[in-house]
């Protein structure tokens, strides 16, 4: 039982509270100003904050799941960080509602009169129903929190306990949970965006989403962490070598993602089947074709050539100001891959000012939980066998 | 059992001095081979003399000998390529992408995996080159300045095959070297022969562990190694445009890249437990390359494999969500046609036996991972045999489909690629010290300072 | 080696990692600054103790892995899109996307190899086989298992007795003085080196010349060398004449070419009339045909003062009132089919350039016989268009 005495928990200033207050409400009222003033805009725009939380929160709960699984150590001193960003999954079950009221809005092979003249949605309504698509949305949210409640409550129970034998439950559940999670996200894309064009298909789909949640998950935790330690939140025996692992593993997913979303372009591109190519075609018309090399720049280049060097990986100014730049970069490629496919009467452009209302309400909804799960919680995890060799982490 | 995991597992056992690890691995270099050690070469020369002879007459006749025809103009040649340069991958995998993850653990496996990864890559990149017409001008493959003032076709996947398996044996060959400098300077420093010490003073250039010249070297190492990571993915994954870059069902699918590395380490590292388990065994290093590691790799070799399961499963699943008649109907007659007995060994090869090593008792069994092993290697040669026959055999027009038979000669052609590869291993145990002898010592036991340098 | 008397240093050992560390980090505080410790493998935080700045190997990497992606998209751009652009596959001349992969491992390539290269010529400056300390005892136990530093002569503050001292307080194991090898002649080595160099110039200069001419020239090198083709100008064993070349079969037709179904008779069964549209393209392709085949013998002017000198006989001027009367038909009929003595012209003028010069030879006429009206209208439409 390794109970370390250096660590004393402090409470989160309400400044942050009331920030996370204010970002959340405002949010949502304007929000629902959004809607008053183009519908289908803001049905789309909550659809990319819900798939952007979701990315986020189910992508720390399987960060957390791969510490079990690697037995790493450098992260058991911010494992805590993941924890509290996950546990806005229980909330997903209440902001999925109004999705569920809005499939019309979002999906073509809801309307039947569509799937009556065309003979491919047709072949694909065994899979592409309503009922089919609410049972198993359903079922990628009892997954999630079932895992999130075995796993989390084993390590804030070892807490007071130091049981080793949680380690090693938690361990199997992680083992567990890992191809759950890679089936279930794969098909949450193809269900929640892939199916927003119906006749597209790309087997990588699944992958493409899970390297961009890793991603946005690694960016978040990254933030957190380096913001949190320089106010003295964490453990006080951190020090700057567990920021280069975070750094260098950003890094690592930055080229995974360019390098999965290259060869989805790449083998397309080269077929040139129309079938296939249209898609992309959509994203290269119009005002689209700046946004298709705004995110290669903002979401490969810049943060390739920020963290390349080993100084970069470590220093926690240069972090905080990556993880910003990429939690916006996710952002802009979820909505890339989402709003083509939107095809508003109301508004022209594609995209105004109203496009930032939801996902601020996301953020803001973010911080209040993390903020609400910091005041019953330790932020860091004292019961864990190896906090002690986490914390002696060295490069 | 339980595990105490507050723990770090030791990474050699047994605890042995600094000297007697370096004596127990340069040991077979001083001594003469024994019955063993010819025995076995013996039996890799007679496959790789099947092999000479297979291919010797293949330059004579020409491809006609093998069973390729219409429609099936890929079969052997191919599967044997993709199946090759795949083992090559765990190597450099074990060496770069677990150095970056700072895994100590890789250090027992990391010189021998390299190793394997330069033979494995040898024997890939033999077929490319006999599976041409005119094997003798493969030269044209490379870009240079000719009187027809043609230059190589920069956007075909088979260009991009030179270069990628070309730079992967070069920077694997490279960064094998670095790694074996020091060591070569070991050996320099403790040898009696006259001769041998000539050689290795020639090949560790002058070596001088001095500590200025090690933190360059250090560097370098981690720069070949973040080098490394990307290089490995990216000659797979050319490696797989090969066939995704086309139209046909079966082949053209955005999956392949990343299903083919994780295939690729997948069959890598079974390849790499089925040659430790008796490597072993044979030099007495079972306290330096241990059963936690064999234990280790079968994880990795689970987690991959069910990496390649999903991919079978996201195939499938597209392939009837596409409502392309072709695509679905390629994967029925993957499953039920004429192929169906290569498509199940695949499945229950790759998908199913790997799942034994779920439980940690059998991670650990020896005679277990070792049939599991080889049923993976078997399984994944299947799959690149698959992936290409099938697709082939049987693609839009039914007056073209046809059935692809095996000659002696594909077989024989397979058979000396194993050949080359166990002889080029079996001479290497002899040569070269199978441990990275420098990089065990530094994470024996007491290597480094008790007191970690300060905070920063 | 033999030893001269000349020193190199004073070297001591140790037998843990800690103190060497120790050691380092006194020996650096005491000024010394030509000195270096010897491990046999890295030990964690010697760069600090040693307070070495960090290494720049880096920026060769970065310098020459981009060289290399420049130097690989500008020679693939060169060469598609510019030297010999063709179209594969439907892709522009220049296709980034399928660039990619090449330059990505040329990148890779450059930067590995200028690294280690690099690494070894520049920051090692190796292969060094003299260097003093090789063959020293203390270098074999260093090699083994054992930690050393070594203060060199050239340093400063280098006094033997101050640095002995150091060392015994460091709590070394020994310590000993390293001497310089004794500078030997290496002539042994000269000729030895010559000899392998000649012999290694002999068996690469034979090689090559037996592979490129003797070699290549053997079955199955030679195989495409010796093709059952027929020759330009070559006996042939299959035509029982011998010949290889031979003339098209009867009633063979040039591509392009269409036979004239009225070859042979007098006059076509059926009146011809020019196709052609009178346009000024049409009069210049005419006239330039007509001074190319006509104008030998029929004149510049179609006066029949032939160019080919007195003893050919002058064909009749077309300028005659039986050639005015002549339809244009008639005027074809005879380009193709020949008059006389004159030749057919079938196979020299396509069937457009034919009535283009029936056009030219009807202009000659006009401007021969033109009435006094006609040339001055001719003459004020031509002031006109000069305008």
């Amino acid at each position: 039982m390794q109970n370390n005495n250096s660590y004393i928990k402090k409470d989160l200033p309400l400044d942050l509270r009331n920030l996370g207050f204010t970002l959340f409400v405002g949010g949502i009222i304007l929000g629902v100003i959004t809607f008053f003033l183009d519908e289908t805009r803001a049905i789309f725009n909550y659809l990319l904050s819900f798939v952007f939380i979701v990315s986020i929160v189910v992508g720390c709960l399987f960060l957390v799941a791969l510490e079990y699984v690697a037995g790493a150590d450098w992260s058991t001193p911010i494992r805590r960080v993941s924890e509290f960003i996950s546990s806005f999954i229980p909330l997903l079950v209440i902001i999925v509602i109004p999705l569920l009221f809005t499939m019309h809005d979002l999906f073509h092979w809801t309307h039947e009169e569509a799937v009556e003249s065309d003979k491919i949605l047709q072949g694909k309504s065994p899979y592409l129903n309503t009922e089919f698509f609410i049972i198993r949305t359903v079922l990628f949210l009892v997954i999630w929190n079932l895992f999130y409640f075995l796993i989390i409550r084993n390590s804030r129970k070892q807490d007071k306990t130091g049981d080793q034998s949680l380690t090693k439950k938690n361990i199997i559940y992680s083992a567990i949970f890992i191809p759950m999670f890679a089936i279930t996200i794969t098909f949450f894309s193809i269900d929640w965006m892939m199916s927003l064009e119906p006749h597209w298909f790309s087997t990588i789909f699944g992958v493409y989403f899970f390297a961009g949640s890793v991603v946005g998950a690694l960016a978040a935790v990254t933030l957190a962490t380096v913001l949190l330690k320089e106010k003295g939140y964490l453990h006080p025996k951190m020090v700057d070598d567990h920021y280069y692992s975070l750094g260098a593993l950003l890094f690592a997913f930055i080229n995974f993602w360019g390098y999965i979303a290259f060869s989805q372009y790449l083998l397309i591109w080269y077929a040139n089947l129309p079938e296939e190519t249209f898609w992309f075609l959509a994203r290269w018309e119009g005002g689209w074709i700046f946004m298709s090399i705004f995110l290669i720049i903002i979401h490969f280049v810049v943060p390739y050539s920020l963290l390349l060097s080993q100084q970069a990986k470590m220093n926690p100014k240069r972090l905080k100001f990556v993880s910003v730049w990429i939690l916006f970069a996710h952002l802009i490629d979820l909505y890339w891959l989402i709003m083509p496919q939107m095809h508003s009467e109301k508004s022209g452009y594609f995209y105004t000012i109203l496009e930032f209302a939801f996902p601020i309400a996301a953020i803001g909804g973010l911080i209040l939980v993390f903020f609400f799960n910091s005041k019953k919680q330790n932020l860091v995890p004292v019961g864990d066998p190896k906090l002690d060799r986490g914390l002696n982490f060295r490069l | 059992m339980n595990i105490d995991y507050s723990r770090e597992l030791p990474v050699i056992q047994g605890r042995l001095s600094l000297a007697e690890i370096e004596n127990l691995i340069a040991k077979p270099l001083d001594e003469k081979p024994d019955k063993k050690f010819l025995i076995a070469l013996s039996i890799s020369l007679s496959l790789l003399f099947i092999g000479v002879l297979s291919v010797g007459y293949l330059f004579y006749k020409g491809t006609g000998i093998w069973g390729l025809n219409q429609p099936v103009g890929w079969a052997f040649d191919i599967t044997n390529f993709v199946f090759w340069v795949g083992i090559g991958h765990a190597g450099t995998l074990i060496s770069a992408i677990l150095f970056l993850l700072r895994q100590k653990w890789r250090t027992a496996i990391a010189r021998f995996a390299e190793a394997m990864t330069i033979f494995a890559v040898m024997c890939a990149g033999i077929f490319p080159i006999i599976h041409t017409g005119r094997p003798w001008l493969a030269g044209y493959l490379l870009p240079y300045p000719n009187q027809h003032h043609l230059w190589v076709n920069f956007t075909s996947p088979l260009v991009w095959d030179v270069f990628a398996v070309s730079t992967y044996f070069t920077v694997s060959l490279v960064f094998w070297y670095i790694g074996l400098i020091p060591d070569f300077a070991v050996l320099r420093d403790r040898t009696v022969s006259k001769i041998k010490k000539v050689i290795y003073s020639i090949f560790s250039m002058g070596w001088r562990n001095s500590h200025r010249n090690w933190q360059h070297y250090e560097k370098s190492y981690m720069l070949l190694a973040g080098f490394a990571t990307p290089l490995v993915l990216s000659v797979h994954t050319i490696v797989s445009f090969d066939f995704a870059v086309s139209i046909i069902p079966g082949w053209h699918t955005t999956i392949f890249p990343p299903y083919f590395v994780a295939g690729a380490i997948f069959s890598g590292f079974a390849m790499v437990v089925t040659v430790m388990i008796f490597v072993r065994k044979i030099f007495d290093l079972e306290n330096i390359i241990t059963v936690n590691h064999l234990e280790k790799m079968n994880k990795v070799i689970l987690a991959t494999g069910m990496m390649v399961g999903y991919a079978y499963a996201m195939e499938f699943f597209i392939a009837w969500y596409s409502g392309n008649p072709f695509e679905q109907f390629v994967f029925i007659n993957r499953a039920l046609g004429p192929y169906a007995w290569a498509y199940w060994i695949m499945v229950s090869c790759n998908v199913i036996s790997p799942q034994i090593f779920w439980f940690r008792k059998l991670r650990r069994s020896i005679p277990v991972m070792l049939v599991v092993v080889i049923l993976v290697n078997v399984g994944m040669w299947f799959e690149r045999f698959v992936i290409t026959v099938t697709s082939l055999h049987r693609d839009f027009l039914p007056s073209s489909w046809g059935y692809f038979v095996p000659t002696i000669f594909d077989i024989g052609t397979l058979l000396g690629s194993f050949g080359l590869f166990f002889t080029l291993v079996i001479l290497f145990t002899k040569t070269l010290p199978v441990v990275s002898i420098s990089e065990i010592k530094a994470v024996a036991e007491g290597a480094q300072p008790s007191h970690q340098g300060g905070e920063h | 080696m033999n030893r001269s008397d000349k020193k190199y240093g004073i070297a001591a050992l140790f037998n843990s990692p800690d103190d060497i560390i120790q050691a380092a980090k006194k020996v650096t505080e005491e000024g010394y600054t030509k000195y270096d410790v010897h491990t046999p493998y890295p030990v964690h935080g010697m760069d600090k103790a040693m307070s070495l700045k960090p290494s720049k190997l880096g920026f060769i990497t970065l310098v020459f892995g981009l060289a290399g992606a420049a130097i690989a998209l500008l020679f693939m751009f060169w060469a598609m899109s510019i030297y010999y652009p063709m179209i594969i596959g439907g892709k522009p001349f220049f296709a980034l996307p399928a660039f990619i992969p090449v330059t990505f491992e040329v990148t890779v390539l450059l930067a590995t190899l200028s690294t280690v290269i690099g690494m070894i010529t520049f920051f090692f400056k190796y292969p060094d086989q003299k260097h003093p300390l090789h063959d020293t005892e203390y270098m074999k136990k260093v090699s083994v298992d054992k930690f050393g530093v070594c203060i060199e002569v050239d340093d400063p503050l280098f006094n033997e007795e101050k640095i002995t001292e150091l060392f015994k307080g460091l709590n070394s194991e020994s310590i000993q003085t390293i001497f310089h090898p004794v500078e030997e002649k290496q002539t042994v080595l000269e000729p030895k080196f010559l000899g392998f160099l000649a012999a290694v110039a002999i068996v690469v200069s034979f090689g090559t010349y037996v592979a490129l001419n003797k070699i290549l020239y053997t079955v199955p090198f030679n195989w495409m060398m010796e093709q059952p083709r027929v020759d330009v100008q070559s006996k042939s064993e299959f035509f029982t004449d011998g010949f290889g070349m031979r003339t098209p079969v009867e009633g063979s037709v040039a591509r392009g070419f269409i036979p004239y179904e009225y070859k042979g008779m007098n006059e076509p069964t059926v009146p011809l009339s020019n196709p052609l549209k009178p346009t000024k393209e049409v009069f210049e392709l005419g006239k330039k045909k007509y001074l190319s085949f006509c104008s030998p013998c029929h004149g510049n002017y179609g006066d029949g003062d032939s160019r080919l000198g007195e003893n050919f006989p002058k064909p009749p001027s077309l300028h005659s009132a039986k050639a005015r009367e002549w339809k244009d038909g008639n005027l074809y009929h005879i380009i193709v089919n020949g008059q006389n003595v004159m030749p057919s012209y079938e196979t020299q003028l396509t069937r457009d350039e034919r009535w283009a010069i029936v056009y030219h030879i009807r202009a000659l006429q006009k401007a021969k016989n033109a009435t006094e009206q006609e040339i001055q209208l001719v003459k004020k439409e031509s002031v006109e268009n000069a305008k």
